[in-house]
């Protein structure tokens, strides 16, 4: 058995893999029947991270998104290479804070909305120092507290 | 033609990537241990904070002008330095790109069309910035040494240049040689700079125009034959292969406070010994000769061989190795023989020497069947390190509470490596 198989999942987490990565059983002579079927186990990496070095985690720590379903206590992915646009939720650098916000922009002026109608929208005019700093492609929600629980404690 | 990439102030801009508020503002970042100032930030260097300065004696100014200081967070520096690299990658093909320290990164040019080049490599200035948000300054020229000349101006003038200078003309390169003195070329030593202005050569331009039969006898052979050439366009130094094993591996750190208790010094060096041999294992690599030293704070009596205010002394193993116990044991004896009571020490190292490849990796069939286990679990212990971070396996003999561990006062979060420390956003 190749030693190496062990680092591979923590390592690549995508679907960088070999056809001599998938071990086969360890019957002398003929392999299982079910060997010609093995291929690598679903990831959450292939298809949550589309482009990994721009592709930061934060964990949210408002209900300013609310109604948009992202709550305290989730994780948000960020992908940085996706350019902001009306109607998508961003992390946003406003006056040297970060944000996650809806940025919306029509014809004559922009702002960063939150999806809760307790929170007031900001306007991005001259007075503001604003910049997208990425663009949020995802929510993970934990449903079971006790996996909550396990999550935060690393 | 030829590429550096280097990233602006890399500590300083790691730490503002999540400090959106420090922009423009002056910062620096510590070294290990709090004790100097490796990082500053364009502001900072203004103020007149000195690269390499003692922390203690820039205080006073660091203080009274609000600089924002941290301590190394080199968790987030590696990522960082990754992601920088992989977007390279992913732009120009990886056989193209040389990495060449944490923050720099040497790119052949060569398959991009001279009409263009301006252009692509504004795309891929902007591209990395965009992708990881670290600022990087381009240097394109014929040769790796003219290269750095170019990276070297253009950051001096971010303004004008936007951080990119592309030498395509032997007017822009003796224009940007005649701007550029001897001691800031790529190569050329303090004690060469010395020499050279003895010699009234003061600037690049003076230095291209010297023959190669002159550097040969006057400034280190071949090497000095490879510097003028590289002055002239003329490539002498080329694109190396990445991933060099290395022939020695050290674990050094100082103590975050002095220690003078024996126990505690073993449990750093065994911890340093399980560090070093984690990196001989992901060479895949064993190492024969083992050495251990330890600093003590004031000038001790020693009956060992002194080297300035060290003492070290090292064992040869039976058999190369890279299992960890098998090193700890050794190197733990080793302390037994340097330590002295009364003694107090800030620091120890550990160096692997003698390094060969690792033939326990494949299952050697002549090695009694345990020792193919040992390499197994050690495989484990690695990838589980890798997985749950801060050694959550170890072994025994590096202790449980680490006194003596180093002093980081100042650390930002782990925000890009670590679950419980990620950006909070509201």
């Amino acid at each position: 058995m190749d030693n190496e198989t062990f680092y591979r999942s923590a390592y690549d987490g995508s679907k960088k893999f070999h056809q001599h990565d998938i071990q086969t059983a360890n019957a002398t002579g003929f392999g299982a029947a079910a060997d010609d079927y093995m291929e690598r186990g679903i990831d959450l990496n292939e298809q949550l991270v589309i482009n990994k070095p721009a592709t930061y985690f934060f964990r949210m720590n408002s209900n300013a998104m609310e109604t948009a379903n992202i709550f305290t206590g989730d994780i948000l992915i960020v992908d940085r290479s996706i350019k902001a646009a009306n109607g998508k939720i961003i992390v946003a650098s406003v006056n040297g804070d970060l944000l996650v916000r809806r940025f919306c922009q029509n014809f004559n002026k922009a702002m960063l909305c939150a999806d809760n109608k307790k929170f007031k929208d900001i306007q991005l005019d001259e007075f503001t120092q604003f910049q997208s700093w990425g663009v949020v492609t995802c929510c993970i929600h934990l449903i079971d507290p006790s996996l909550l629980a396990f999550n935060n404690k690393d | 033609m030829k590429a550096i990439v280097d990233c602006n102030s890399f500590y300083c801009s790691c730490e503002r990537l999540f400090r959106p508020d420090l922009e423009n503002k002056p910062v620096i970042v510590l070294s290990n241990n709090d004790g100097c100032i490796i990082s500053r930030s364009d502001e900072a260097k203004k103020l007149g904070v000195q690269m390499a300065g003692p922390y203690f004696k820039a205080k006073p100014m660091i203080e009274k002008y609000g600089v924002t200081t941290f301590s190394s967070n080199y968790h987030l520096y590696g990522d960082l330095s990754w992601r920088v690299m992989e977007t390279l990658r992913m732009l120009v093909d990886k056989e193209n790109v040389e990495v060449y320290s944490v923050d720099e990164a040497f790119v052949n040019m060569e398959h991009i069309p001279a009409e263009t080049l301006h252009f692509t490599t504004k795309e891929i200035k902007e591209t990395i910035e965009m992708w990881t948000g670290i600022k990087v300054s381009i240097g394109v020229a014929p040769t790796k040494v003219l290269s750095k000349v170019a990276n070297r101006l253009s950051k001096k003038n971010k303004i004008e240049t936007e951080c990119v200078m592309v030498l395509d003309s032997e007017e822009k390169i003796n224009d940007a040689l005649q701007r550029t003195s001897v001691e800031a070329i790529w190569g050329v030593g303090y004690q060469y700079a010395i020499k050279l202005r003895q010699l009234r050569i003061n600037t690049a331009l003076d230095l291209k125009r010297m023959s190669t039969s002159w550097a040969h006898r006057h400034l280190g052979g071949v090497v000095g034959v490879r510097l003028i050439k590289e002055l002239n366009g003329e490539p002498a130094i080329e694109m190396e292969d990445e991933l060099i094993n290395k022939k020695m591996i050290a674990t050094t750190r100082m103590f975050g406070e002095p220690v003078k208790n024996i126990k505690d010094i073993k449990e750093a060096v065994a911890t340093y010994t399980s560090r070093a041999a984690e990196k001989l294992r992901r060479q895949n690599s064993a190492a024969k000769t083992i050495s251990v030293f330890i600093v003590p704070k004031e000038e001790s009596h020693t009956k060992h061989f002194h080297h300035g205010p060290s003492v070290g002394t090292y064992i040869h193993l039976p058999v190369a190795t890279s299992i960890t116990n098998e090193l700890i044991k050794p190197a733990v004896q080793l302390v037994d023989r340097l330590f002295e009571e009364g003694n107090i020490y800030k620091k120890a190292g550990v160096m692997l020497s003698n390094i060969v490849p690792d033939t326990s990796i494949q299952g050697n069939l002549f090695l009694p069947e345990i020792k193919n286990n040992q390499r197994l679990l050690m495989n484990m212990i690695d990838n589980v390190n890798f997985s749950m971070r801060d050694d959550v396996l170890k072994f025994a003999a590096s202790g449980t509470t680490r006194d003596w561990k180093m002093r980081q006062e100042l650390r930002s979060e782990r925000y890009t490596t670590r679950w419980n420390e990620l950006f909070e956003i509201k």
